[in-house]
């Protein structure tokens, strides 16, 4: 349960977000044009950037949460990797998911290393293990964040523009994964994918003019389409299912 | 085979350097305790080999873990001014002629911390300015930074007389000429703790060494542990610093050196890179020696004629990229 109050997001003198009131129970997807604020909303949430206003998960300040007790109830999911380090491979990777339930100094558990394990071979990318991740295409480079974000365990998975990068059989794949993850976390989903949103089925939260909207149900009409991004629709092409 | 092979030669350039230098030693001179040669082993030789060990895992350390928290490869404390914060520190300390011990740490040592603190509080302060995305104007800030010390301790050497001008000079150089036993045991201490927190923080690292956001969102309070990460290693260049004067470069070489035989995330290359430091830099405290001319070859001059093409190497493969 995120619960949004009087958030203000400003980036360069430019305000994304103005006064967002918002709460959010279920699952959701957030949608929006280009630089409408949608991974803006995400990382204040994540406390990734300056915001003003209160957010409160599950009724406390996130201003008063600590990183570890934030990462083990909240994990996001970037578009891209960055990676600084060249050398770390998918199974080092994966593993440090397991940071924010690692007891203090000491090396990952043995419970710790069967998760990432069994992570890897629930999204069957075991034989990646020992790659290193910048020698990874942007699918698998996708799977093995979402298998971090598995081994992570945490309540909540954001997930900002999963299947941006990617060709239409890998966004067939990862959709499915993140449909089937509905039953285990709360799902947010940030998206242009509307077929993508429209697949996973959340309640969607629209934003434009720095301002959101709910819509519980029947979003995906042409005419709600047309006048959120101001283009015609004909019919939405690729489908998932 | 490689890595066998690199160990070796520097184990064994270890084992030979005591006795290498302006006077040849033979081991029955050494071990007849009247024979002047058992004063210069024990005494000078030894402890110096030491002090050039630790100094070399001090300065491979912190160039590691710069280059870690920073993510950039060309992030050390000599390219940051760091060093040079220490170094104008230590050469007040030395125009105001403070020798004497608070606790058993010099006055000097003090002051050569305060400088590199001062400087990674200012560095902090001001890349607060900066975007994520400009790490690279980190790095001009250090050289402005050193640019702008140097020019201070020339104000110094202006006011200092000839003697005090001539320490400073040669502190300026950066040396491991020292003599006795407590210089040595002071930067092994100090090697040691470096080492231990660093291992003991090898994980956050290996977070922080993918992306800072990253790492945060693993539970990393990532401001709390690189701070508490520079301070620590500001500690040890501080007091390296003040004792040897600067040697650069060895931060900046030593990790790439490691990271090219051992290609693995950080966290496995923080031992391996404090020996290969250490075994480094008496590797070029030896050639320093073997080479003397009329007098001892400043070690900080070896280490910058080795270091400098190597610096503009890296700048270039990492443009090229």
């Amino acid at each position: 349960m995120i619960e949004i109050n009087g958030l203000t997001c400003s980036y360069d003198k430019k305000t994304i977000l103005k006064d967002i009131n918002l709460s959010i129970k279920n699952h959701v997807s957030i949608l929006g044009a280009n630089g409408s604020g949608k991974s803006t909303l995400a990382k204040t949430i994540c406390k990734l950037t300056n915001f003003n206003g209160d957010i409160l998960l599950d009724g406390t300040n996130t201003k008063n949460i600590d990183s570890n007790t934030m990462a083990k109830s909240i994990c996001y999911i970037p578009a891209k990797l960055e990676i600084y380090d060249s050398f770390i491979s998918v199974e080092e990777f994966v593993l440090q998911g397991r940071f924010p339930h690692k007891k203090g100094f000491f090396d990952y558990s043995d419970n710790d290393k069967t998760i990432t394990k069994q992570t890897l071979e629930f999204l069957k990318i075991s034989h990646l293990k020992e790659h290193t991740l910048s020698s990874l295409s942007s699918g698998e480079q996708q799977l093995t964040l979402i298998a971090q974000a598995l081994t992570q365990q945490s309540k909540i998975i954001i997930f900002d523009e999963p299947t941006a990068n990617l060709d239409p059989k890998n966004s067939k794949i990862i959709a499915q994964h993140i449909k089937g993850l509905k039953d285990y976390h709360q799902v947010i989903l940030i998206t242009h994918d509307l077929n993508l949103a429209s697949y996973i089925n959340s309640n969607i939260i629209f934003i434009k003019d720095k301002e959101t909207t709910l819509y519980e149900d029947s979003f995906f009409t042409n005419e709600n389409l047309q006048r959120l991004y101001g283009v015609k629709f004909e019919s939405l092409a690729v489908k998932y299912d | 085979m490689i890595r066998f092979i690199v160990w070796f030669l520097l184990f064994a350039v270890l084992l030979i350097s005591p006795f290498l230098g302006a006077v040849p030693l033979h081991v029955e001179d050494i071990l007849n305790p009247t024979h002047i040669n058992n004063a210069i082993f024990f005494d000078i030789r030894l402890p110096r080999v030491l002090f050039a060990f630790f100094a070399g895992a001090i300065l491979s350390l912190s160039g590691l873990l710069f280059q870690t928290l920073f993510r950039n490869a060309l992030m050390t404390p000599y390219t940051l001014g760091i060093s040079s914060g220490a170094v104008l520190g230590a050469g007040i300390a030395i125009k105001l002629g403070l020798s004497t011990f608070v606790f058993g740490i010099a006055a000097i040592s003090v002051f050569g911390f305060i400088g590199a603190l001062f400087t990674v509080f200012l560095l902090i302060y001001l890349a607060r300015f900066l975007k994520s995305s400009q790490q690279e104007s980190l790095l001009l800030l250090g050289i402005a930074l050193s640019l702008f010390y140097t020019s201070a301790l020339m104000i110094v050497f202006y006011l200092g007389d000839t003697m005090q001008n001539d320490m400073l000079i040669r502190f300026t150089m950066g040396s491991l000429s020292i003599i006795g036993w407590q210089n040595p045991v002071v930067l092994g201490i100090i090697s040691f703790l470096l080492l231990i927190i660093l291992y003991m923080y090898r994980f956050e690292l290996q977070l922080l060494s993918i992306s800072e956001s990253g790492a945060k969102l693993k539970g990393v309070d990532t401001k709390k542990v690189t701070l508490k990460l520079l301070i620590i290693s500001s500690l040890g260049i501080g007091t390296l610093v003040s004792i040897s004067g600067p040697i650069g470069f060895i931060g900046l070489i030593v990790p790439h050196m490691v990271a090219k035989l051992y290609p693995s995330t950080v966290d496995k290359r923080i031992l391996k890179t404090a020996l290969f430091g250490g075994f480094f830099l008496v590797f070029c405290d030896t050639i320093a020696r073997i080479l003397q001319t009329q007098s001892e070859l400043p070690i900080g001059i070896i280490t910058a004629l080795i270091g400098g093409p190597f610096f503009i190497y890296l700048i270039i493969t990492k443009a090229s990229k």
